[in-house]
């Protein structure tokens, strides 16, 4: 067994931490203060492979597989949340599903732009009467000749506001349901038909856009429907699976950067005569932040060597996911702490890291349903069916 | 045209602490980075590539783990990397690493630009430039910020001091270039992984170059090593006056 990262993935982490630490930290606050998308720093990451990591290198990715991916989550998401979700999203689920369930055509056609970062994707499946119950979705895709006819609506999409390409799920047939009745699409944003709507003032992530999705008669050919046509709940459910892993990548890199700035404060503060470093209470809530890292470390990168090595990993993606957001929840909550007054001023950036995390809890698939996930895979096991 | 750079592989100076009172240093992390200086030639080496087209050699002398180096110098763009490596090289100082990169080059052929950094982060010598440009018989000029190809000649502009100098050199030449001279590009991570999965760097020998033992002795022994004496405080002043006095007295002002 061996717990190495191979030499070209060591090398991949040392440029990522340099470009971190050089193009996407400094704008960290500048984003966040003027909720604003890092332009910037997207053209840069184009430049390096980073809009398209684990794609193969024929279509203009990386080649890094589920590893790197993970890598360049973790290594983006300690100095920036923002900027990781606009990057995440991109990759993990609006380029993902067109690479797991498109055609070679597809592919060459809007992967390519996606992987190399000419074009930004979003993922459209969240609607208002639509978010865990993602069956209830209403957008509705009907046959005209040969094309579908888009109307409805998508809230709370990652990207929205600036993507050129989306993935988007609409229901073909309504007396199906989730099963038969829904279709997956690839949509050019520059199409007649649509549009974004209102765009959501956040608690954190703010360097990063999130809008509603409009689709008024909206043509789309044939030729982009995603996957078999109606089953695309399979493609989209499948896609989040992906998407799953690398979430908890990036709250991994949060909560690194939360338990180095604990610590990096613990060693300058100085009270009752001593560094607060000194102080048990101080060590206890390191020592704890510390363990839920290195656990997190451990399930992230088995998880991303089960995805590459092809094994089965849904319920291991869950548990990225979920353990993932929490640890990142808990450990930042604990530096806030350690910070005192300093952690909950606006001009330090301990309270975006704080505000930041909490959306990790919540979206791609809230906790509640990763732990049916999770349950519903290990109860199976022993032969009890839970969902239907 | 054929452009040489040499680049050295140092420790990465974010995984060591220093301890005074001890006068020890500590090693967290034994990591290894391109020598800043350097990466700063191989950025210049590549932007001659981009503007007239070049074909770009890295040379890197030093044990196994120098590979990772060349990996990432290809990986920024370079054509060809060269692992120079030797059990007889082993402890080389300025003129051995000179005489070395020299023979290299020789062996190479149609060289017409050898660049490297000014000054290497560990030993901070500053010698292996000039050197080597001596052991190649070529002109060498030092301090380059900006480096330009000029006909069948290197133009550069220099800084020495505060102020800037526009030189000129006829090719082969060697151009040292000053740590920050420029941003050095990021490696394509593509291109990180194909270096490693599909591409490996030459391996030279002392044999390879024509080398005897005799040829790589080192000149200089090395007695020991000890941190610079302890930075003495300065004068405090008690007020604004007194600095004044203070300068005038020094004719800093009038």
């Amino acid at each position: 067994m061996d717990f190495e990262f191979s030499p070209e993935h060591v090398a991949l982490r040392k440029m990522l931490r340099e470009f971190a630490e050089e193009e996407v930290r400094p704008l960290a606050k500048t984003i966040d203060r003027e909720h604003r998308v890092p332009w910037e720093t997207l053209k840069k990451a184009a430049k390096i492979g980073l809009l398209g990591v684990p794609f193969p290198q024929k279509y203009g990715g990386m080649g890094a597989g589920e590893t790197g991916y993970c890598i360049a989550m973790e290594e983006i998401g300690r100095v920036c949340t923002s900027t990781i979700t606009n990057i995440g999203a991109h990759i993990g689920i609006a380029a993902m599903a067109i690479y797991l369930d498109g055609t070679e055509a597809q592919k060459q056609k809007y992967l390519v732009p996606l992987a190399s970062g000419e074009k930004i994707g979003a993922f459209g499946l969240t609607e208002p009467n639509a978010g865990s119950d993602a069956a209830a979705i209403r957008t509705r895709a009907v046959r005209e000749g040969d094309s579908y006819i888009l109307d409805g609506s998508k809230i709370y999409i990652t990207n929205g506001p600036i993507a050129g390409i989306c993935s988007v799920l609409a229901v073909t047939d309504p007396t199906l349901g989730a099963r038969g009745g829904v279709t997956a699409f690839i949509i050019e944003t520059e199409w007649e038909g649509f549009k974004i709507g209102s765009q959501e003032n956040k608690m954190g992530i703010r360097g990063s856009s999130t809008s509603e999705l409009i689709f008024d008669n909206l043509r789309v050919p044939q030729e982009n429907v995603l996957g078999k046509v109606g089953l695309g709940f399979v493609t989209f459910m499948k896609t989040l699976d992906y998407g799953r892993a690398s979430l908890g990548a990036g709250c991994l890199g949060g909560a690194e950067a939360a338990l180095e700035a604990a610590m990096q404060w613990a060693k300058a503060r100085n009270q009752f005569g001593t560094y607060i470093a000194a102080k048990q209470s101080i060590q206890w809530m390191v020592a704890d932040i510390a363990c839920e890292v290195e656990a997190l470390r451990s399930l992230i990168y088995r998880t991303a060597w089960l995805i590459d090595s092809s094994r089965p990993f849904s319920r291991e993606a869950a548990m990225c996911k979920l353990y993932g957001s929490e640890v990142a929840s808990r450990a930042i909550n604990k530096a806030l702490q350690i910070h005192g007054a300093l952690g909950y001023s606006s001009d330090f950036h301990i309270e975006r890291g704080w505000r930041d995390a909490r959306i990790a809890e919540i979206f791609e698939g809230t906790n509640e349903i990763q732990r049916i996930v999770i349950a519903s895979d290990l109860f199976q096991q022993i032969g009890v069916r839970i969902r239907s | 045209m054929r452009v040489v750079v040499a680049i050295k592989q140092v420790l990465d100076p974010t995984g060591f602490t220093v301890n005074r009172r001890a006068e020890k240093v500590f090693v967290n992390r034994e990591e290894h980075i391109i020598n800043p200086a350097d990466r700063c030639a191989l950025e210049v080496a590549l932007q001659i590539k981009d503007a007239v087209g070049a074909e770009v050699v890295v040379l890197c002398g030093g044990p196994e783990r120098a590979n990772d180096a060349l990996r990432y110098a290809w990986a920024m763009g370079a054509d060809q990397g060269i692992h120079l490596t030797d059990k007889l090289f082993a402890g080389a100082d300025g003129l051995v690493a000179a005489k070395l990169l020299a023979a290299a080059i020789r062996k190479l052929g149609d060289v017409e630009l050898a660049l490297t950094g000014d000054r290497a982060l560990d030993t901070g010598a500053g010698e292996v430039g000039p050197r080597l440009a001596e052991a190649l018989g070529w002109p060498h000029i030092l301090a380059a910020r900006t480096v330009e190809i000029n006909n069948g000649a290197v133009r550069v502009i220099a800084s020495v001091g505060h102020q800037f100098f526009a030189m000129q050199a006829q090719r082969p030449a060697v151009v040292i270039v000053a740590a920050g001279a420029n941003k050095p590009r990021y490696a394509h991570g593509g291109r990180i992984m194909t270096s490693y999965r599909e591409w490996k760097p030459e391996v030279w020998s002392a044999s390879d170059l024509g080398l005897t033992e005799a040829d790589v002795k080192v000149a200089i022994e090395k007695r020991g090593q000890a941190f610079p004496p302890e930075r003495q405080p300065g004068t405090i002043l008690s007020s604004a006056d007194e600095l004044v006095g203070m300068l005038k007295r020094q004719r800093i002002i009038s």
